[in-house]
Parts: structure tokens; sequence; C-alpha cells
């Protein structure tokens, strides 16, 4: 084809800093670069198609391509969870490795082939950390997280059931009221200047770090295969490098932006907490117990998680030796 | 012009041409959506446009239908109508109109009221316009016209109070505007009380003033019970029960027991053990509740699904950007568009339903109402302060919409159900001072935006 | 709001009908349903502080169950709004026909097209034993995703007694000359 229009739906508001905002720089510089032959046409969640259908529209061709994340599919393939974020998961840099050097890429796509979608996938953004969620009071043994009602989403949600947490999913919009009225007491979201946004820090005192569930979190574009195909190689290799760029670009947007957030929450009250050492060794022993039952459950995510172990005990001799201990909070 | 934008003022000329057939609205919606995606389908193939649509690129419809399906907050739509229809099977609602009446029937306009209250309290509950103007007419014409008002004023008053429910919460089109602008329900629940509230106060100064100055217009009955403790302490154990309900709803979303959605399902459940507390409850009451809400919930949800087709084959179509360039082109300021803007809302209003200007005009506008930049004061706490405003304005205009002759809807509910000898001309005579009040009120909510938005923020503040 | 009855029998468009009425009357059963699953919830939540995913999620199941297969119903009780300022007034033979070309060339399509895409939806969500994205949530939801499917042809079928009504009326008319 000599011209190509990628019509993109989203899944997250195109205003949402390193959420959102990526995707928008990648239909730019694809414009940029191809001089006006590739145009991305950027769809907000819902205009077109809800974030939760990308997948399917997308594989089906009624769309040609779509942005997302890959923990959306997890109902579908339980595997996918871990190509977004795994709990006590690499860092962006690890992440990274594992998926262009490592096996990662090959079994990104081959989750999607092997399930019968008719996809290519691309990882097309990367954001550090997210926090682990607001409270309304101090936690520091497990038995303070006992009862509680919290939003949280994804694998870590299964590790918070596990502590005695009663989850919920409510969507970005609901949370604050609820949060407000205390139909729940708790809540995760995203990353410091994300949850601004949401107004977290108006009505909750404690937000807690690190976001142990999401120490990274990738974005994926998902291009129709069979129009994939008929792109030439000059237009993949631009769609693909566009997207490696965007990685950098994402990051180096989402770690430039939380510290100013997270002093003026200081600033206006917020106690910004990290979790002692008891809470994160509890969280991870949930976290191994969560593991047994979803390889036990699932081939294929045994399959990625063995894959991504083996990588990860590897890069350990490296991390273990390369890294200067961490700024001192 | 380009082709597209032809077929995107195509799309709404058919849709107005044949709503006036009287196919139903939601089939109009969606059999529009089909036929131009194959005209854009064509128009690629022949005209060289690049619209992408085609057989597949409409099969989004069923991505798009399941998104309505899987939508937790929409689950109060069916709740809130089953609440108000067990309130009106059970006769719960009818009892509350006999006595406050007894209360009410010494003052000159008193039952007139008592209407106005009684539409404010089932506007509480189920806020379908059409189930409350055929309710109240029903309940409280039979009595005006024994009590000799004049036709105008009585009629008026029902149109007028029916209305409201759209407006008071917990209000469905509420709930479903709060939804498609992606804007907090509790927020435009606290914002819509002092509005709708002030709206409930002039009907109530109006009437008792036509009372005062014309007697005749709202006389007092001639055997007119002197109100005696016993009767008030009546009237309160009639109405307390109900009053209860309605509060235990907002209460239990604002005190945190449950969101709206959930407090939807304690709404529902109240009302049926009042109707079991009044002895009124049983299997063919519920199976008659449960029939209608079904076949009530189902048309206004066949809407949903027509209009997300025919958005859909909009947005493709280039739609949106039309729409949005075309207002903020506008020539007028950032006022001067909200006016725009809400006479439009109002003229569409006489021809379509709340829903279809929810689901299909309301998300168009509101890009152009957010870049107009308008500093709305959300007291730092209301999130998008400048839509939950204009969506007020949005329901009362819609609101508004409603009752003017000779094409509101509600006055066509209420000739539905008033005796042959009762003529159109006299509904039209007495909803024009209620349009007026109306208009004032409206006037009102864009001059003082902190009407709106005050609420919700000491509530969350 | 009822469907009038019609003089003369149809035996396959009163079949039809009765048929979607029986149906709607049972499923209509789902929204006591829904109250009592919203009560446990908030009981369960609020009360002894463990709400569950799957209650949450039955709700939306319960609630989309329910408007769906209502459409049909409304189908058949010609509860469907629709603008009747100029309707109302038009004679019986000109709404008939009005009816008969707004059901084939609006909503048949329409219906068309949305049962026959939604058969890829319920297959792929089948295929790959789709459940829920939360891990607590519920499974099969294909289950749930048959309701597009099966909806529709009910909706369908509503709109073909409807049809059948109409030309009916109309081919009568003819024969006996008005
Ligand atoms: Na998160
Ligand atoms: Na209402």
């Amino acid at each position: 084809a000599d011209k190509i229009l990628l019509k993109t739906p989203i899944a997250f508001g195109s205003h949402l800093p390193a959420l959102g905002t990526p995707i928008k720089w990648v239909s730019e510089q694809l414009s940029l670069m191809s001089d006006k032959k590739i145009r991305m046409k950027i769809y907000e969640p819902g205009k077109l198609v809800g974030a939760k259908e990308i997948l399917d529209a997308v594989s089906s061709g009624k769309v040609n391509s779509g942005y997302a994340t890959a923990g959306y599919w997890q109902g579908k393939m339980p595997a996918a969870a871990i190509f977004s974020a795994v709990p006590f998961g690499p860092e962006a840099g690890e992440y990274m490795a594992w998926l262009y050097y490592g096996n990662g890429m090959s079994l990104y796509q081959e989750m999607y082939d092997t399930a019968g979608y008719n996809v290519k996938v691309m990882p097309c953004a990367i954001i550090s950390p997210e926090t682990s969620g607001w409270f309304n009071k101090e936690i520091n043994t497990p038995a303070d997280l006992k009862g509680l009602n919290m939003r949280f989403f994804g694998l870590g949600a299964s590790v918070m059931e596990k502590m005695g947490v009663s989850t919920s999913q409510l969507p970005g919009g609901e949370i604050f009221g609820a949060l407000e009225k205390g139909a729940i007491d708790a809540s995760e979201f995203s990353q410091p200047a994300i949850d601004q946004r949401l107004g977290f820090h108006k009505i909750m005192k404690y937000n807690y770090f690190p976001g142990w569930h999401q120490q990274a979190t990738v974005f994926e574009l998902l291009v129709n295969k069979d129009a994939w195909g008929k792109f030439t190689q000059a237009q993949q290799a631009m769609i693909e490098t566009t997207c490696k760029a965007s990685m950098t670009n994402a990051i180096a947007e989402g770690e430039s932006m939380q510290f100013e957030v997270m002093a003026k929450a200081k600033d206006n009250g917020v106690e910004i907490r990290y979790w002692n050492d008891t809470m994160l060794s509890a969280f991870e022993d949930k976290w191994s117990e969560v593991v047994v039952e979803k390889t036990a459950a699932d081939p294929f995510f045994n399959k990625v998680w063995s894959d991504l172990s083996t990588f990860r005990k590897g890069y350990d001799l490296w991390e273990s030796h390369a890294f200067l201990p961490r700024a001192v909070k | 012009m380009e082709i597209n934008e032809i077929l995107v003022i195509g799309m709404f000329i058919s849709f107005i041409g044949l709503l006036f057939t009287g196919i139903p609205v939601a089939w109009v919606l969606g059999g529009i959506g089909v036929v131009f995606a194959g005209l854009g389908y064509l128009a690629d193939q022949y005209l060289d446009t690049i619209t992408g649509l085609d057989f597949l690129t409409l099969g989004l419809v069923v991505n798009r239908v399941w998104k309505i399906m899987d939508n937790w907050i929409l689950v109060a739509l069916p709740m809130f109508i089953f609440m108000g229809n067990m309130l009106d099977k059970s006769g719960v609602a009818e009892r509350l109109m006999s006595s406050m009446q007894e209360l009410f029937g010494h003052v000159r306009g008193g039952l007139a009221v008592t209407v106005t209250v009684i539409g404010i309290i089932l506007a509480a509950s189920t806020g379908i316009i059409g189930a409350s103007v055929v309710l109240l007419g029903v309940m409280s014409l039979p009595a005006m016209t024994k009590q000799n008002y004049s036709m105008p004023l009585a009629l008026g008053t029902i149109a007028s109070a029916g209305t409201l429910g759209i407006l008071i919460p917990p209000s469905i089109m509420l709930v479903i505007m709060a939804d498609q602008l992606g804007l907090s329900v509790g927020d435009l629940f606290m914002g819509a009380v002092m509005p709708g509230l002030m709206l409930g106060a002039m009907y109530v100064l109006y009437i008792l003033t036509v009372g005062w100055l014309k007697p005749d217009a709202a006389p007092i009955p001639e055997n007119a019970k002197k109100v005696t403790w016993g009767t008030v302490a009546k009237v309160l154990k009639a109405v307390t029960p109900t009053l209860f309900l309605i509060f235990s709803v907002l209460g239990s979303i604002f005190a945190g027991i449950a969101t709206p959605t959930e407090a939807s399902g304690v709404g529902a459940l109240g009302a049926t053990i009042l109707a079991i507390y009044y002895r009124k409850f049983n299997l063919k009451v519920l199976n008659n509740v449960l029939g209608d809400t079904y076949n009530t919930t189902a048309y206004i949800f066949a809407i949903f699904i027509g209009a997300t087709c025919f958005a859909l084959v909009l947005r493709e179509l280039g739609g949106d950007e039309l729409i949005e360039s075309f207002l903020t082109g506008l020539p007028f300021g950032p006022y001067g568009i909200i006016f725009f803007i809400l006479a439009l809302v109002f003229v569409l209003g006489f021809f379509l339903d709340w829903i279809e200007i929810t689901l299909i005009i309301l998300p168009l506008l509101a890009p152009v109402i957010s870049a107009l930049g308008l500093d709305i004061n959300g007291y730092g706490v209301v999130d998008n302060p400048e839509l939950v405003w204009f969506v007020m304005l949005v329901a009362m205009t819609l609101q508004t919409s409603f009752l003017p002759p000779p094409v509101g809807f509600a006055l066509f509910y209420l000739k539905g159900v008033c005796p042959p000898e009762v003529k159109l001309s006299q509904i039209y005579k007495g909803v024009i001072p209620f349009i007026i009040l109306q208009i004032i009120a409206l006037l009102i909510l864009v001059y003082w935006p902190q009407l709106v938005l005050w609420l919700p923020a000491a509530a969350y503040g | 709001m009822k469907q009038q009855v019609s003089p003369v029998k149809m035996p396959v468009a009163d079949a039809i009908d009765r048929f979607i009425e029986k149906v709607g009357k049972t499923i209509a059963w789902v929204y006591v349903l829904l109250i009592l699953t919203i009560i446990l919830q908030v009981v369960l939540r609020k009360g002894f502080s463990s709400g569950l995913v799957v209650l949450e999620e039955l709700q939306w199941h319960l609630y989309a169950t329910g408007v769906m297969f209502g459409l049909s119903f409304a189908q058949t009780t010609q509860s469907h709004i629709r603008v009747d300022i100029f309707y109302a007034r038009f004679s019986p033979k000109t709404k008939s026909i009005i009816d008969i070309c707004g059901i084939l060339l609006l909503m048949l399509p329409f219906v068309g097209v949305i049962f026959l895409h939604s058969l890829d939806f319920v297959y792929d969500a089948w295929r790959i034993g789709e459940r829920s994205d939360s891990p607590s949530g519920l499974h099969y939801r294909w289950l749930v995703k048959a309701v597009i499917p099966l909806s529709m042809c009910l909706l369908a079928l509503g709109m073909l007694a409807k049809l059948l009504r109409e030309i009916q009326f109309l081919s009568r008319g003819k024969l006996s000359g008005n």
C-alpha cells in the first residue's frame, strides 16, 4: 500500500500522562517520518470501541490497529498478564531486556497466535512503577489489611484477596466517589501523576509505595495481521521503530513527572510511606501462592513464567553487582 | 463540501425525516446506521472517499452493544424503574396523594401544591417522564376537576410536576449522562438537588399566588375539613414510609453504604417492603411490576442499541469533527455558544426523547464545552465543573422542551389520560406559565453556576 | 400498550407473540434475582467486609440478560418509542405500509447485522474459554455473550410476526376492495 491509515482505538484517554500520551506521540512521529504516508487516527476510549474490546476488533479486522495493555486480555489468555505487569516482576530495563533480547517477544507473539488472534503485537510504551495504593490508615501488619474493601486490578488483586482484602474493580471514574463515601476503604490506580487527576490526595491520607504489583507496565500496539502483511518492509520498519522509540519516550515522560506531584501531595498532608519488610514479604509469599495456582491452571502461563524466571535468575548475577544502592528515603 | 460531510448531514436529515413516519426511534437510528454504512462503502468504491466503512467494520456494533451490557453503572436503570413501578402498582403513591390532599385541602391551590410535591417525590423514584405524567394525571385530575379547579391550572401543574422526574435525583437521565461523559454520578445527583428544589419551589409559589389572586382558579372544596392534629398525624403516618424510602436511597449513597448502583437495588427492595407493609403485595402485583419493568427497561435500552450503531457510523464518517468545528466556529463567544447549544437542545427536545439526546448529542457537545475554557469554580473538589454545570443546563432545557405546545411529549402523555372533554388547547394554556418559570430558572442557573456546584463541593470537600 | 387482538386468526404470528411473551414473563424474574444479588453484596460488603467480585459481576450479567431479551417483549407489546404526531393520524393502511417498510428496510437489516457479527463474538469467547479478567470473577463468559444472538433472534421473530400481521392486513384490504 502506498498510503496507510491506521485506525487506532486506544484504551486510555490520550490526555493521561504516560498512560495515554505516548500513543499520541507515536501518531505524530509516524506522520512526520513517513511524510504523511502513514497516518494514525486515534479514537479515544469508547468512541469507536471500548477498551476491553480492542483485541477482538483488531483481530477480526473491524479496525486495523489498537493500543492497549495485554493485562486486559487475561480473561481470554491468562498468560497475557505477564506481558503487561508482573507482581514482584522486572523493572523496565530488565523487562525490555527479556522482551527484545530474551524470548519475551516471540512468546508474546506466540500467545496471540496460539489463541487464534490474527494480530501482530509490538510493545509501544512502558512506564515505571505505579503506587501501591491509597489508604486512610497506616498498614503495618497483614492484620491491618484484613477486612478492607479495596479497588485493585489484575494479578495483584489475587494477592490482595489472599491477604484477606475484598477487592472490587471499579472503573476509574467511580473510584473517587466510592472512596469518599466509604463504599470502599482503599484503592490503587496508577502512578502519582495520574492518581492525582482522580483526586485521591483530597480524601486519602496514606499513599503506599513501592508498587510491588506493577514495577513496570508495558503497553502494546496491535496491528491486524492481514493488514500488516500488506505493508512494505519500510512501512513495517517505521512502525516498529517508532514503537521502540516510544518506549524510551514513555518511560522518560513518566519518570520525569512523578516527584513533583509527590512533593505537592506531601505538602498537602499526604503521608507517603514505604511498605515495611513484613508487608513486602507477606505480599511476596501470597504472590508465590498465586503463581503456583496460575502455572498449574494454564500450560502457556507456565511456559512463559518459566522462561521469564530463567531469564531473571540469570540476570540476578548482573543485577546484584551492577547497580548502586537506591537513593536513601 | 466533502462527500463524507454530505453523508453526515444526510444521516441527520434522514433521521429526522424518518422519525416522523412513526417507525420506532430505536430502529430508525440503527437502520440509518446500517444504510449509511452501506452508502459509505459505495462511496469508497466509486467516489474515492476513505470512510473505511464496510460490513466488517459495522461489526463493531456488536462490541459496542456488549459494552452497554457490560456496564455496572447502568444496572441502576431497571432497579429505579422497578422501584417506581412498585410504588405505583402497589397503590403506595395513591395513598400518598389522598392523605396529602387532606392536609393541604383548605389552602387555596393546596391540591395543586400537593400534586407538585408528589411530583417531586415520584420524580425521585421514577425519572420516566411518561410514567410520572400519566400517574399524576390519573391520580389527581379527577380530584381537581371535582374541586372545580381551573382546567389550565390543573393541567399545567400536572404536566410540569411530571417532568420534574428527569431532573431530581435519583434520576435515570443523570445516571446515563454521567456514564456518557465520564462524570461522577454523585456529583450530578448532588448538583441537581438545588436546581430541582428551586424549580419545585417556584412552581409552588406560582400556584399559591394564582390561588391568592384568582380564588376561582383554585377553589377550596366545600367539605374541606379543618386540619387537626389528627389529620397531621394521619398524613405523617401515610407519608413517612415513602419519604423514608426516598431518603434511604439517597442516604445510602451519601452515607457510603452503597454506590448509586447498589442504592437502586436498595430502593427496589424498599419499595417492595413498603408494598408488603401496606398489604398491597401479592404475586399478581409482583408479576405486573416485573412485566412493566422488563418492558420499559427494554424500550429505553433499544434506543441505546440503535444509537450506538448510529453514533458509530457517524464517527467513522467524521461527524464528530464536523459538528465540533461547526459549533466552536460560531462567532458568538463562549456564552453565545452555550445559548446556541441550549436552544438547539430545546428544539431537538420537541421530537427526541431525552434518551436519544443524551446518547447522541451530548457526547458531541461535551468537547465543545470543555474547549470553551470557561472558568467555572468547582471549589477544587468537583472534577470537570464546567461539564457538571453544563449537564445541569442541558437537563433543565430538556425538561422544559417536554412542555411547549404543540409538540411537547408531556402534553401528549397527559392528553392520553384526560377525559375527552378536556381540550388540548386548555393544556397548552396551562403549561405556558410553567414554561416561563422554567426559562427563568434556566437563566438563574446560567448566571449562578454555584447553584449547581456548591452542594457537590460541600458534600465531597 | 398491548397488541390489539386481531379479529382474524394469524396462527403463526400469534404463536410467535405468545412464545415471546412466555419467554419474557420468565426472564423478567432476573430483576428479582438482581435485587437479591445487590442486597446480598451490600450486606456482605458493609456488614461483613467481604464483598465478592462474583456478585458484582453477576449484577451486570443479570441486567444484561434482562434488557436484551426484553427487546423482543417490547416489540410484541408494540411499546418501542415512536414519534406518533403524524403516525397517530395516518389511515390504518398507511400505518401498515410504513410498518412494513420500516421492518424490511431498517429493522431487520439492523438486527441482522448484530446477529451475524455476534456469532463470531460468542464463538471466540467459547473457543478460548474466556472468563472474567478479574481473577476472582465469573467463568464462562460465552454464556452471557450468547445473550446477544439469542435475543436478536427473538427480536427478529417478533418483527416477523408484526410483518406477517401487516401483510395479511394489507392483502385482506385489497381483497375486500378498500
Ligand atoms: Na494499577
Ligand atoms: Na428522578
